[in-house]
């Protein structure tokens, strides 16, 4: 087969006749090689997916299923947990598209110019490499009300906050989305050096020529050639942000009162400890349909215009 | 023909890998929760205490002594994921013999759920052996019938350290009162008084559970079986009094890890922890009966009815066991004193079996009292109501936790009854 279409070729068809006349018998031929990734995305994904949609419009408590409709979406829309929950799910969202994005962005055009950056660099790097569970254990020592916030507080002699850190909603999800930026900006700098590198020195010259410099020439001149790099790293920084447990999970297990709740967290606690399968599913569908739809949305948008 | 020759060897190598992931696929759910072989001389345990491993080993031996059949325990560390596991493989060819399980309503919705066996006979054999209190059969029933043997007996007391109370001058308190100037004597020294944490999330039930058992027992029973409100007088004193416990300071702060409790007693940051004796073996790791002892809590009013709060872990046998004559051969003689002295003196907790003595003096003291007070005993908040009322329960308390000032306890209790309205309902309704 291989040998024939490459003699087609030497006899002279065009290169674009080519490609028409063996356009449907390489698509046959290529059908092969896609069915492992299609099984394999079918099998992990699609069909877990479609069980789960289905799932979520039944009673399951782990024994028995009965179909009941759209009653968990309705128990949804009626729970004020589930109100806690997406706005704490915002707020992770918002929070880590300014923080890390914004950080990785400031560390990253900083570091690339000034001498000895890369080891600068080094100490926001690091974290990256953590896993989420060993971030969230270290901010634990840090955070909890014996822990070192509080004990630095007293030692320099002021007074450590009468409530603590993880205790007291909003503030327990602004610090866990700190803890969060600590570890994740180490990605976006990574990401955004790459951006920076593969600006062609001769278009910074060009703007310092014209008289661009400062925060003229940054945001003329360098942000815009970022923007590829940006829109990945802002597009895997909803993704993650959306489905962050982890960090969570092991600070404050959604608590107190599940005050600290975001979507996934909802979904593990009502499916896998309160053992109310159905709803644990309408949540995890309702996130999912968040994630796609926040991703897909952005991604479109941002592509387009490039 | 080389490219072929390569192809082919890509092929080989996918097949070969995909073989390998369908067999490792199939080992996992093997041991997951595979029952495994059944030839009657073994059979399978899950659990989910990776601790009770060397106690269940022991109990292996002695039930292969009497019967000719092994237990082959194995257990999936997350309590999480051991009753997903559980619930998933129960109804199914792929379960073990006998998994363990918690008493009380926990019991009961997976009894319900049909995947137990009827143990009645064999609960019957043991109370005419003397093996176990008769009077406990409903916590381990569901429609009248038992379906599940206790593995302990658990006594919720307070550890104390004796150290610490030494050094300050203080002896295990008998009344409120002493139990009230023993943790200002504590406060003063610069001691925590008493553990608490919300951090592990069920932990936040602990002294909610205390304080109103100690207060007014029977009221308790009736709290826990629905028949009276959280919004009832009697729980509002005990919130009160817990309310009016963390003004004093007597508490450590809400959000402390619960991994790090036995560190903080051993070290005597923290003069004393409220749990059950199924703890004492992590106590006995790192102290000896010298350093630490365990007293019941006295009741709030003077002359009230003495109670303590009782746990018992169950095991159950699967209704699809692969191998049930023999599995109901090891139900009959869970119980006998001589698989139960070797079991709980290995686990450090008491057993069910009130015939069975124990060599720690920690528990034997605990025992003592027991005998001494006979306290009425009430089943552990944990498994006293429907598990989806528990479980929501613990986070609205956990949210007192954090704000345990008088203001919060009429909206938490109102918040509860909500819970405990519509969650009955639901218990109820699945039970039809």
């Amino acid at each position: 087969m291989t040998g024939s279409v490459t003699t087609a070729r030497r006899a002279g068809a065009t290169p674009s006749a080519g490609r028409r006349a063996g356009s449907y018998v390489e698509r046959a031929r290529s059908i092969p090689f896609l069915i492992p990734a299609v099984a394999l995305v079918g099998i992990m994904l699609l069909v877990p997916f479609v069980a789960t949609v289905y799932q979520s419009l039944t009673n399951d408590d782990g024994f028995n299923a009965e179909f009941i409709g759209f009653d968990n979406y309705v128990r949804l829309v009626q729970d004020p947990m589930f109100g806690r929950s997406v706005l704490n799910t915002v707020m992770w969202t918002v929070g880590t598209l300014i923080l890390p994005v914004g950080i990785g962005l400031v560390i990253a055009v900083f570091t690339s110019q000034m001498k000895g950056g890369r080891w600068l660099r080094l100490a926001f790097l690091l974290p990256y490499a953590l896993s989420g569970t060993a971030t969230a254990v270290i901010w634990g020592f840090i955070l909890r009300s014996n822990g070192a916030l509080n004990q630095a507080f007293t030692f320099f002699g002021a007074i450590a906050p009468a409530s603590g850190w993880l205790l007291e909603w909003p503030t327990n999800t602004i610090v866990m989305i700190v803890a969060n930026t600590w570890q994740a900006t180490g990605v976006a700098v990574i990401l955004f050096l790459v951006g920076l590198q593969a600006i062609p020195t001769e278009t910074v010259e060009a703007g310092t020529l014209d008289g661009a410099s400062g925060m003229r020439l940054f945001w003329n001149i360098i942000v815009p050639q970022l923007k590829p790099v940006t829109v990945v790293v802002i597009g895997m920084s909803i993704a993650n942000s959306l489905r962050v447990f982890d960090t969570i999970w092991l600070l404050t297990k959604g608590g107190p009162g599940g005050s600290s709740e975001t979507l996934a967290v909802t979904m593990y606690r009502e499916t896998f400890i309160i053992s109310d399968y159905g709803y644990g599913a309408a949540v995890a569908v309702v996130l999912t349909i968040i994630v796609v739809g926040a991703s897909w949305t952005y991604l479109r948008q941002q592509l387009k215009k490039g | 023909m080389m490219r072929r020759g390569t192809a082919m060897k890509r092929l080989g190598a996918l097949s070969a890998a995909l073989a390998l992931t369908l067999t490792l696929g199939a080992c996992s759910q093997g041991s997951a929760s595979g029952g495994g072989r059944s030839d009657g001389t073994t059979v399978t345990l899950n659990g989910d205490r990776a601790d009770f491993a060397d106690g269940f080993a022991l109990a292996s031996d002695a039930l292969n002594d009497i019967t000719g059949v092994k237990l082959e325990a194995r257990d999936v560390p997350s309590t999480e994921n051991y009753q997903q596991i559980v619930r998933s493989s129960l109804k199914t060819n792929s379960t073990t013999d006998i998994v363990k399980w918690w008493n009380g309503y926990r019991l009961q919705e997976l009894a319900r759920s049909g995947g137990l066996a009827d143990l009645s006979n064999e609960w019957d054999k043991a109370v005419e052996k003397g093996w176990v209190n008769p009077e406990t059969r409903d916590s381990f029933s569901y429609d009248n019938k038992v379906y599940g043997l206790p593995i302990y007996k658990s006594y919720w007391v307070v550890f104390y350290n004796k150290q610490v109370f030494s050094h300050v001058g203080i002896t295990p308190p008998t009344t409120w009162a002493e139990f009230e100037s023993n943790n200002e004597a504590l406060k003063s020294a610069g001691v925590t008084p008493l553990f608490a944490t919300q951090e592990a999330g069920w932990t936040s039930f602990i002294w909610f559970e205390e304080i109103l058992s100690k207060l007014d027992p029977d009221f308790y029973q009736k709290l826990m079986d629905g028949e009276a409100k959280y919004t009832d007088p009697t729980a509002r004193e005990a919130m009160k009094i817990w309310s009016d416990m963390y003004a004093k300071g007597w508490f450590t702060t809400p959000d402390t890890a619960w991994d790090t409790e036995a560190a903080l007693f051993a070290a005597g940051t923290v003069a004393q922890v409220p749990m059950g004796t199924w703890r004492n073996g992590t106590f006995a790791k790192a102290m000896d009966e010298s350093e630490y002892g365990a007293y019941i809590l006295p009741t709030v009013k003077e002359g009230g009815t003495p109670s303590v709060i009782v746990e018992s872990g169950v095991i159950s046998m699967a209704e699809k066991a692969p191998d049930p004559d023999a599995t109901r051969e090891v139900m009959a003689n869970w119980l006998n004193p001589k698989v139960q002295e070797p079991w709980v003196n290995e686990i450090k907790d008491t057993s069910a079996n009130p015939e069975v003595s124990t060599k720690d003096p920690v528990l034997t003291s605990v025992l003592d009292q027991v005998k001494a007070a006979k306290p009425v005993e009430l089943v552990r908040y944990w498994e006293a109501s429907p598990p989806a009322l528990i479980e929501g329960g613990v986070q609205f308390l956990g949210a007192f936790m954090a704000n345990p000032y008088p203001e919060n306890v009429d909206p938490t209790l109102e918040k509860l009854q909500q819970l405990a309205d519509m969650e009955w309902a639901n218990w109820k309704a699945a039970g039809k």
